[in-house]
């Protein structure tokens, strides 16, 4: 590691990415620079997060007969790219991506 | 070391692994073997640590090295030469019993200088069920014969009593006999070739090069683990039986040049057999890590000092004795592949210069199906759909999955053909084919799975009967990646044929929704497929890659003509619709993806 | 000097990927030899031009040797070229509905993994299938279903073959139709049916039916045959056709046989119908070759290597059998026909020497500098090291006499470029790094035949090893001796041996019936299976023109253990028709077979054993070209003898005082030991200090171990 401070954004995946350094850090889309919050706080919580019952969301061939199986959907609230997706039961905590520095 | 020598061993080191693979399948001449892959053979050095991996179902390379230690543990002091060692306990190392490992000790000049080892799936193990997969046991008792260590060969010799106590608790010893003899000439094979090499170069310099190998391989993914970026990525896999469901939950931290995997937040041991040990969950979070991360980088030791597993003891990921784990292979095993996998690819795909390594989830999914019964021939066969080998490519950075294209654990298989099948059990298939909208929707999309349909055909019995531990049913297991969406679940439908008909079904151009009758879900357990009636199974495909409205139009109108991708799908996932002769409406497409995108910006940030 | 004008000729050319090699045989019992570049798509200009590269020397034109000429054999990389360059026809694909995509899905990951190195096997993420060649959308399932037993269970629906024909073709714009359903080996009627539909429907369309081309079990393998010989069969049949009328041109009347994958020859006629047959037929007819040679000399088991400028292939000659490919491919296509089997990895004497930045190893290939840029020492523009470039500096070329003085080698510019690129990285002399390469090379060829022999349950040091090409004698002395086979020959004609095997060659046919009986089947039932082979190849061969004492009918059967996995093709070794004692022999031939290839202990007797598959080979047998013979002389080898320098030898571990010989100048009887080379007018031929080599009468050089 050197003292000179990164300046390239650091990605957490494709989608989104650290940018700024020390207490200045920020998350961001990478499709539109689009802010997604502090550095030390996950990005999801500034991501605008959809529910949708898997039957719902992806048709008959994710209809399972079950009811409580969710698509988590994360999207940019600029420019409403999907960042991530999680399958989930009502109520799992949101997975949580970070990156160390 | 002098590096041309240290060359020619490393070289000749591979191929005594593969020669003995060779050896294995020849005197096997077992289909699940053969065709499946399902094997493993690999060298270790003397003190049990993995020297060098061959390609096989790689969640046993390191379980392997754990039961050579549990036999040197056991058994120090008393290791001759041309002794072969059974173990399959999986309290002790093994990942479940029908997959049983031979480890042989390797001396030179009374020496012991090295192990080989090796496992096949054997066909039976006298568990409440046939075939290995026991979705009936309550606990590892009911889950057939199982040693901690036994000694099966002394001295070149093989021990009759033990082998035919073993012989005696299986429901087909013929063919379990041979499953052995072919475990025991691979290793022959590995310790004759082993021994040459060492008389060769001199005990010295193998070993020295033995060293230098793991050596290499440590400094090498140390120096890959500090290209790639520190932090932590975390993944959760479902895994629903018989009405319950639980969780695996891995998050995966890297720091400079050191990777752990913590399972903490995981469900508590099941009540089926689908548990695993740690010492499978280890191999199973190595299985994708060696071709992901290692895919240059020879397979051995080195790779696994890097590398911490925090197991929760009584959880699904390191069961307590004795929880059932028969099915852990296709169970907490394989979800911790997917989830290893999916940690590790959101890890490379934060990586400018590894993203394109980045997977999402292959084939995350086996449907353990073995049929049994009288076939028309009069004779008795039983054996597991090998379409569960099929598998389904996870999307990647660049390009889609491969359509039905495998598995990352076993990076070799393939299934039968059908006429394979019908020629020895009493079965017609209605169709197998591609499945539509089955992989996971992206920019790259995950590649299809499969589906198929069954009929009894020609059977004395009037059908047969077949043992299913399936599970993935209610949850979609291939994660995607960067925004990618899961490849869709498997499904496994009894169709009940109404009454009155004559004859079973011969056609079904429009799949399960042309198939009459009853549908019954179901998953787990041991069924009847008889008279008219119907076995319906499709498996999933593999996790997408991206934001799927920034999938090119064309090729979504591609996917839709050849039947991947509906086209409710394309308009409703990827926002593309198409003109009349089935290109993509260029307005309609943008204005269909304007719309998707409005829809999820309408609610509010979730917090 | 002109021969005399009553010698008539048997002129046999091979089109390989490089060069097109043609072999005469006089019936003055004189050899002459030519050679020519390929050229590629027009191949037919290659065979005329390497013809007339042998007629020059002999004083003759091409017309005069044509004239001249009574049978002309030919082999041709035609199809596979097809395939490789993905050059053949639209084609489309009728097939079983609900089993449209059989095809694409390969048997699962079978077709993403098959046909790649181990490397690449171990790194998945960068995996795939090659690109079918019948695109999806050109694939049609029509209804219809035959069963396990050949029974009809669902009749074709013509209607529905009707439309599929008129959308590929008006519609899709196909040029060639494949035709595959499930079971049609068992009862091919549906199929032949399409056929007829087709030709009334869509006429002058190329038609492959899998019933015909691969009667056989296995729907993916035979569709993928099917689709393989429709996507090439119309390129094969006017190739054939226009080099026969070439040849016509140029004043040849006489026959056109072309050699198959299997090692047997057909008529041109014949062979236009079957592409897939003619799949490396290249590399089938030099382990014929070998074979040929091997009988000759009294050797049956013959372990045949070939090493050129980019691939080493070796072939395995075991009891005088042939051995025959389980899943052979073509590109990464799989199909099914018969084919000699030839085991083909990329390392030649264009392979690139480098070190590993990583692990600072050094690594020979898989890279490969070709023949453009070729090695560095050629002077052509390579600047990378390669094998060839290490052989010139451990002294085993001869910079001033390279291919007759045709080139002179660049030895400063070459040791220049190995110190900076692999000896110094490596921390060695160029001397030291070129000998630690040289022996990586030779180890790592000595693990590849043993693999290769292991996984036929054989051991190398039963046999006899033959080299081949270009690079093959400058390191086949040495892993010969690690794999301590018997001998190793370096035949006279090796340079030109795919074309030897031509000459070497047969007429056959194959024909096989599926059907799963068991062992203790009664002859009678197995009789009159071979029976109504046997007419029908009778009659074939009568219409080639094979007269009855020339012909044979080998018989052989497919058996395995019940519920294994392994079947092995035994021949039948009793008289035929077949007795019950014949019967018994059979099978206990296969379980010695059985043993002798998967291993002691393999054989599964319990099980009860049975057999699925009767094959007849008929051959219409040929006549066999004399090799010339000279009685072997005195030992002296002092007259070839043509100096001294330093060479690299195995026993010291170092470079010594080498004897350097000419191989024109050697006659059959002299004899030599290393350390020496032998430089021929294509190759060297290097020897360690305990190699003895020896001239025998057909002017092969026989190299053999000891004191």
């Amino acid at each position: 590691m050197t003292g000179t401070a990164p300046t390239t954004d650091r990605h957490i995946s494709p989608a989104v990415a650290l940018r700024g350094t020390g207490a200045a850090a920020r998350h961001v889309c990478t499709a539109c620079g689009g802010d997604l919050g502090p550095a030390d706080r996950p990005w999801k919580d500034h991501a605008r997060c959809r529910e949708i019952a898997l039957h719902l969301a992806g048709g008959p061939a994710y209809d399972t007969g079950e009811r409580e199986v969710f698509l988590r959907q994360f999207c940019c609230p600029g420019c409403a790219t999907l960042l991530d997706t999680e399958t989930a039961m009502a109520g799992d905590p949101w997975l949580t991506d970070r990156r160390a520095g | 070391m002098d590096p041309m020598t240290f060359s020619i061993i490393r070289h000749r080191l591979f191929r005594i692994v593969d020669e003995a693979v060779i050896t294995l399948k020849h005197v096997s001449g077992s289909a699940i073997t053969n065709e499946g892959h399902d094997l493993m053979v690999s060298l270790y050095r003397a003190d049990g640590s993995l020297l060098m991996g061959g390609v096989g179902f790689l969640h046993h390379l390191t379980s392997a090295a754990e039961a050579c230690k549990a036999i040197i543990r056991r058994f120090d002091g008393d290791i001759g030469e041309g002794d072969v060692f059974l173990l399959n306990d999986p309290y002790t190392a093994a990942l479940h019993t029908s997959d049983i490992y031979l480890v042989s000790p390797i001396h030179v000049e009374g020496r012991l200088v090295a192990w080989s080892a090796c496992f096949v799936h054997v066909t039976d193990i006298g568990a409440v069920n046939p075939g290995g997969f026991a979705p009936q046991a309550p606990d590892i008792f009911s889950e057939g014969f199982s040693s901690p260590g036994l000694r099966l060969v002394r001295g070149g010799e093989i021990c009759r009593d033990v082998l035919d106590t073993i012989l005696n608790m299986v429901r087909s010893p013929e063919m379990v006999s041979l499953d052995l003899r072919s475990m025991i000439a691979c290793n022959n094979v590995a310790r004759d070739r082993m021994q040459a090499l060492f008389r060769k170069y001199g005990a010295q310099t193998v070993d020295a090069a033995c060293a230098t190998l793991i050596e290499q391989s440590e400094q090498l993914f140390r120096a890959r683990l500090r290209e790639l970026p520190d932090g932590s990525w975390q993944s959760r896999q479902y895994l629903d039986v018989n009405g319950t469901t639980a969780r695996v939950v891995l998050t995966m931290t890297k720091t400079d040049d050191r990777l752990v995997f913590d399972f903490t937040g995981s469900d508590p041991q099941s009540a089926f057999s689908i548990n695993c040990t740690k010492w499978a969950s280890l191999g199973g979070l190595f299985a994708p890590l060696f071709p992901l991360l290692c895919y240059d980088i020879t397979w051995n030791e080195g790779v696994i000092r890097p590398v911490t597993m925090i197991a929760p003891e009584g959880s699904i990921v390191n069961c307590t004795r004795p929880a059932p784990v028969s099915v852990a292979t296709v169970g907490a095993i394989q979800s911790v592949n997917n989830a290893a996998c999916t940690t590790i690819g959101k890890m490379l795909a934060a990586s400018d210069r590894y993203r394109d390594e980045a997977t999402a989830v292959w084939h995350a999914n086996h449907f353990a199906i073995f049929k049994f019964g009288r076939n028309q021939r009069g004779g008795y066969s039983i054996g597991i759909l090998t379409e569960t080998f099929a598998g389904a490519g996870g999307a990647r950075s660049f390009a889609d999955g491969v359509e039905i294209g495998g598995e990352i654990p076993n990076p070799i298989s393939r299934m039968a053909n059908v006429e394979t099948v019908e020629a020895s059990f009493p079965v017609r298939y209605l169709f197998r084919r591609r499945a539509i909208d089955s992989g996971g929707p992206g920019q790259y999309r995950g590649g299809t799975g499969g589906e198929m349909a069954l009929v009894p055909h020609k059977a004395p019995d009037g059908g047969i009967d077949y043992v299913i531990s399936g599970k993935g049913t209610r949850h979609p297991m291939s994660e995607g990646l960067a925004g990618g969406w899961p490849g869709a679940p498997n499904a496994y439908v009894w169709v009940h044929a109404p009454e009155g008909g004559d004859g079973a079904p011969v056609v079904a151009s429009d799949g399960l929704a042309a198939l009459e009758g009853d549908h019954q879900r179901v998953s787990w357990g041991v069924y009847p497929l008889r008279g008219r009636d119907a076995l319906y199974v499709r498996w999933n495909g593999g996790g997408g890659w991206g934001d799927p409205v920034t999938r090119d139009p064309q090729a979504v109108a591609d996917d839709v003509a050849a039947g991947l991708v509906s086209p409710g799908a394309a308009l409703a996932i990827y926002g593309v619709a198409l003109d009349g002769a089935g290109g993509p409406d260029a307005p309609g497409t943008e204005r269909r993806r304007a719309a998707i995108r409005a829809e999820r910006l309408e609610q509010e940030a979730a917090q | 000097m002109t021969p005399a004008a009553d010698v008539t000729y048997l002129v046999a050319t091979d089109v390989g990927g490089t060069c097109t090699d043609t072999i005469v045989f006089g019936s003055d019992g004189a050899i002459h030899i030519g050679k020519a570049l390929s050229t590629p798509p027009a191949f037919a200009d290659g065979v005329l031009n390497s013809i007339a590269s042998a007629a020059g020397p002999m004083g003759l034109t091409l017309e005069a040797l044509l004239a001249r000429t009574h049978l002309f054999i030919h082999g041709s990389t035609v199809v596979d070229n097809t395939v490789l360059t993905r050059d053949g026809a639209r084609t489309g694909l009728i097939t079983t509905a609900g089993f449209e995509d059989t095809l694409h899905v390969t048997r699962g990951a079978y077709g993403r993994w098959s046909g790649l190195t181990e490397d690449r096997i171990k790194h998945p993420v960068k995996t795939d299938r090659a690109p079918a060649l019948a695109l999806r959308d050109h694939v049609m399932g029509v209804p219809e279903r035959v069963d396990c037993d050949g029974d009809v269970v669902l009749p074709l629906d013509e209607a529905a073959v009707e439309r599929a024909v008129r959308h590929l073709v008006a519609g899709k714009g196909v040029q060639a139709i494949a035709v595959s359903f499930l079971w049609s080996f068992l009862n091919p009627a549906h199929e032949a049916r399409v056929r007829d539909i087709i030709a009334r429907v869509a006429p002058g369309t190329y038609v492959t039916l899998s019933s015909d081309i691969a009667p056989v079990p296995g729907e993916y393998e035979r569709t993928s045959t099917a689709v393989i010989n429709a996507y090439a069969g119309e390129i094969t049949r006017s190739y054939l056709t226009s080099l026969q009328s070439l040849l016509a041109d140029r004043g040849y009347r006489g026959a056109t046989m072309v050699m198959q994958g299997y090692g047997g020859l057909l008529p041109a006629s014949e062979a236009a119908a079957r592409a897939v047959g003619m799949i490396e037929c290249g590399p089938a007819a030099g382990v014929i070759g070998a074979k040929f040679l091997g009988d000759l000399m009294g050797d049956r088991d013959v372990i045949a290597a070939d090493m050129g400028g980019t691939t080493f292939k070796v072939g395995v000659i075991q009891d005088s059998l042939l051995e025959y490919a389980r899943e052979p491919m073509v590109d990464r296509f799989h199909y099914i026909a018969p084919k000699i089997e030839v085991v083909s990895i990329g390392a030649g004497g264009g392979s690139i020497v480098s070190v590993d930045p990583r692990t600072r190893l050094p690594r020979v290939g898989p890279r490969s500098a070709g023949a453009t840029p070729g090695p560095i020492c050629y002077g052509q523009g390579g600047d990378e090291p390669t094998l060839t470039d290490v052989m010139l500096m451990i002294g085993y070329m001869d910079p001033g006499h390279f291919l007759g003085g045709s080139i002179t080698l660049d030895r400063d510019r070459t040791e220049r470029l190995f110190a900076q690129k692999v000896a110094d990285p490596l921390g060695l002399s160029p001397t030291e790094a070129a000998i630690g390469i040289y022996r990586i090379a030779s180890a790592q060829i000595t693990d590849l035949i043993r693999e290769i022999t292991v996984e036929r349950g054989l051991d190398p040091r039963d046999f006899v090893l033959h080299a081949f090409g270009g690079t093959c004698g400058m390191l086949a002395a040495a892993f010969g001796e690690e794999l301590s086979v018997r001998r190793v020959v370096i035949p006279y004609t090796a340079s030109v041996n795919c074309a030897f095997g031509l000459v070497s060659a047969d007429i056959a046919h194959e024909y096989s019936v599926t059907r799963t009986l068991p062992a203790a089947t009664p002859a009678a039932t197995l009789n009159a299976l071979f029976a109504d082979m046997e007419t029908r190849a009778r009659a074939q061969l009568e219409a080639e023109g094979v007269p009855p004492d020339r012909m044979r009918m080998e018989w052989s059967a497919d058996l395995r253990y019940t519920r294994q996995v392994h079947e092995v093709t035994t021949p039948v070794s009793a008289a035929t028709p077949l007795t019950e004692d014949g019967m018994r022999r059979l099978v206990d031939d296969f379980e010695a077979l059985y043993e002798r290839k998967y291993g002691k202990g393999s054989a599964y007797r319990e099980a009860g054993i049975e057999m699925t598959m009767f094959r007849l080979t008929a051959r219409g047998l040929m006549p066999r070209p004399r090799l010339p013979e000279t009685p072997e002389g005195a030992p002296d080898a002092t007259p070839a003898l043509m100096g001294t320098r330093p060479i690299f030898d195995g026993a010291s571990g170092g470079m010594v005082p080498g004897r350097i010989y000419d191989f024109t100048r050697l006659q059959p009887g002299m004899e030599l030991s290393g350390p020496a080379v032998i430089h021929t007018p294509i190759t060297t031929i290097a020897l360690h200090t305990g190699h003895h080599a020896r001239m025998d009468r057909w002017r092969n050089i026989v190299v053999e171990y000891g004191q």
